[in-house]
């Protein structure tokens, strides 16, 4: 059995199918990238997931159990994190008070809300900015605060939505080696939806590849960059004979 | 007792605040020592009832961000309950206004599970619509008095079973308890894992979905909190006034002005609806019995609110206490 079972999810809005027939699975400690061009229906099939849309048709199980049409909250304590593409910039909290509501996700106490939130931004090194507000912040570390919020209810698949766009190179680095620790050593099982292809070689084991809803390839990062399919819809003839 | 400590706790203020609340208090308890006349000690009233429904609206309002304006049927259902339990079985007050409060509590689960489907305007609509269909079916319920009201019967003074007394200054203690009571409950709610909750999903709901919370229930719940508040002061307002109609407990203008008091002084703040009240109360009274009643233009109070509430959302939307804050902070 595997740890997240995704099959033949169908997405139609109105005629516009965001995802057709997609189906695969992710193994529990695995890391894996979601890639494809702007409009494959990426972040659609993250929403089916964890259920912002409910999909039309086809099913999810995450450990064993049916997760389909559940709400987000529920997805949520079952132990999905997701991050978000665009971070609202908000004035009403501090990146602390941010950190502690996901966390009171596993708690109802306000001094261990406060200790997981206090521990989960020191192991992000975000200690210093704690007392800030979101929109006092650059982008690189409002990213990380999203991330921080999500790693503070505790999931055990972990699904980030471009976390690295936007980012300079020294800043993407940091990122996945900040992935790859939370893979290793927290045994959170990561799914990205990534742009940067060299994020996306880099840090995953697998990569799924998405084009007009429908999914065009499979397999390690390495056979990806060179599947005739993957580089006429999204890598382009350059990027293949750059390699 | 972690949850008494943290209702007591004023430690996470600055020391001005502190130093206020205390100054604020002391004010409060010598109050009907000062010789103020019985105008004042009403105004006084009607001060502490008001932060007392601003406090409460601040729950749902102001840490949820959701514009509510139909708590004006709460005050309704609250003062009817103790109203007409007193009339038709004679119930203590003591009685009847723990099950008004269940009651408004019990009304407010069930009107706010359909309601909150319901977002942004449509919200605010909606609820004004619940509270003026409420008030037009008391208007025409003869069994509970209809449009005329009911008195309350007297009780010789005093008497602290049905709470009713021959001078304000009994009134103006006990709403003062009930004030602190409020104002302890609201500190330690604010610290609560629902005030966090709430102020998560007055910023993104979509994150706030993300992160485990059930943005609907947590609407749900805050909602009954504020009406259960709401409800405590119509109970109050019946004893006090001891006669009671659709028109001055349930009217839309008291939603209205219970809201504003809130949004002027400052949502999501401790002190805002206090600030709120301190300030609307004396100029409601002004403008009913001056414009109102000398100059003959009637309504004209309605339309200051109204330039109020622009105001306030156009240029501060954290009300006096954010422009307070702001200050503060330039200072630094």
């Amino acid at each position: 059995m595997s740890f997240l079972t995704v099959e033949n999810i169908v997405k139609d809005f109105g005629g516009l199918v965001a995802n057709n027939n997609v189906s695969f699975t992710i193994e529990e400690g695995e890391i894996v990238g979601l890639i494809g061009p702007n409009g494959a229906g990426k972040t659609t099939l993250f929403n089916c997931i964890v259920g912002y849309h409910r999909p039309d048709s086809g099913k999810v199980t995450f450990r064993g159990k049916d997760v389909t049409g559940f709400r987000p909250f529920e997805t949520n304590r079952a132990g999905i994190g997701r991050t978000f593409q665009i971070m609202k910039v908000t004035t009403g909290m501090t990146v602390l008070e941010n950190v502690m509501v996901g966390s009171f996700c596993r708690t109802n106490n306000r001094n261990t809300a406060r200790g997981e939130a206090l521990h989960v931004l020191g192991d992000l090194a975000l200690d210093a900015v704690k007392d800030y507000y979101i929109n006092e912040l650059p982008i690189a570390i409002q990213r990380k605060v999203g991330l921080a919020r999500a790693l503070a209810t505790k999931p055990a698949l972990l699904m980030l939505d471009e976390v690295a766009s936007g980012l300079n190179p020294t800043e993407i680095e940091e990122v996945v080696e900040l992935l790859r620790r939370l893979n290793s050593a927290k045994k959170i099982t990561l799914f990205l939806i990534e742009h940067i292809m060299e994020m996306v070689m880099k840090v995953s084991q697998r990569v799924i590849v998405l084009d007009y809803g429908e999914k065009i390839a499979e397999g390690l990062p390495a056979d990806i960059v060179k599947d005739e399919n993957v580089i006429k819809a999204y890598l382009g003839e350059k990027y293949a004979q750059g390699l | 007792m972690e949850k008494l400590k943290d209702a007591l706790d004023f430690s996470d203020f600055s020391k001005a605040e502190r130093i206020g609340l205390v100054i604020f208090s002391v004010f409060l308890f010598a109050f009907p020592w000062i010789g103020a006349g019985s105008f004042t000690t009403t105004v006084m009233i009607q001060f502490l009832l008001f932060s007392l429904f601003g406090m409460g609206w601040n729950t749902i309002g102001g840490y949820g961000g959701q514009v509510e304006l139909g708590k004006a049927q709460y005050v309704g259902i609250g003062s009817y309950t103790v109203a007409l339990m007193m009339v038709w079985w004679k119930v203590p007050f003591w009685v009847s206004m723990p099950i008004g409060i269940l009651i408004a509590v019990g009304y407010s689960f069930i009107i706010g599970y359909p309601l909150f489907r319901l977002k942004g305007h449509y919200f605010a609509i909606a609820t004004i619509c619940t509270s003026l269909v409420l008030k037009d079916i008391f208007d025409n319920w003869n069994l509970v008095g209809a449009a005329k009201g009911i008195e309350l019967p007297i009780h010789d003074h005093p008497d602290f079973l049905y709470m009713q007394f021959k001078s304000d200054t009994y009134y103006y203690y006990f709403i003062m308890a009930l004030f602190y009571i409020a104002l302890f409950y609201m500190n330690w709610f604010r610290k609560s894992k629902l005030g966090y909750q709430l102020r998560m999903i007055k910023d993104d709901e979509d994150a706030a979905e993300s992160l485990g919370i059930d943005i609907r229930w947590c609407k749900i719940k805050a909602y009954s909190i504020a009406s259960a508040f709401v409800a405590v002061g119509g109970g109050f307002m019946a004893v006090y006034n001891l006669y009671i109609d659709p028109a001055s407990t349930m009217e839309l203008s008291l939603s209205i002005k219970i809201a504003l008091m809130a949004m002027l002084g400052g949502a999501a703040s401790l002190w805002g609806p206090i600030i709120g009240a301190a300030f609307l109360v004396p100029l409601d009274r002004f403008l009913g019995s001056w414009l109102g009643g000398q100059k003959g233009l009637t309504g004209i109070d309605f339309m200051i609110y109204a330039a109020l509430i622009m105001i306030v959302s156009a240029y501060q939307p954290r009300g006096i206490w954010g422009i307070i804050e702001q200050f503060r902070k330039r200072g630094h």
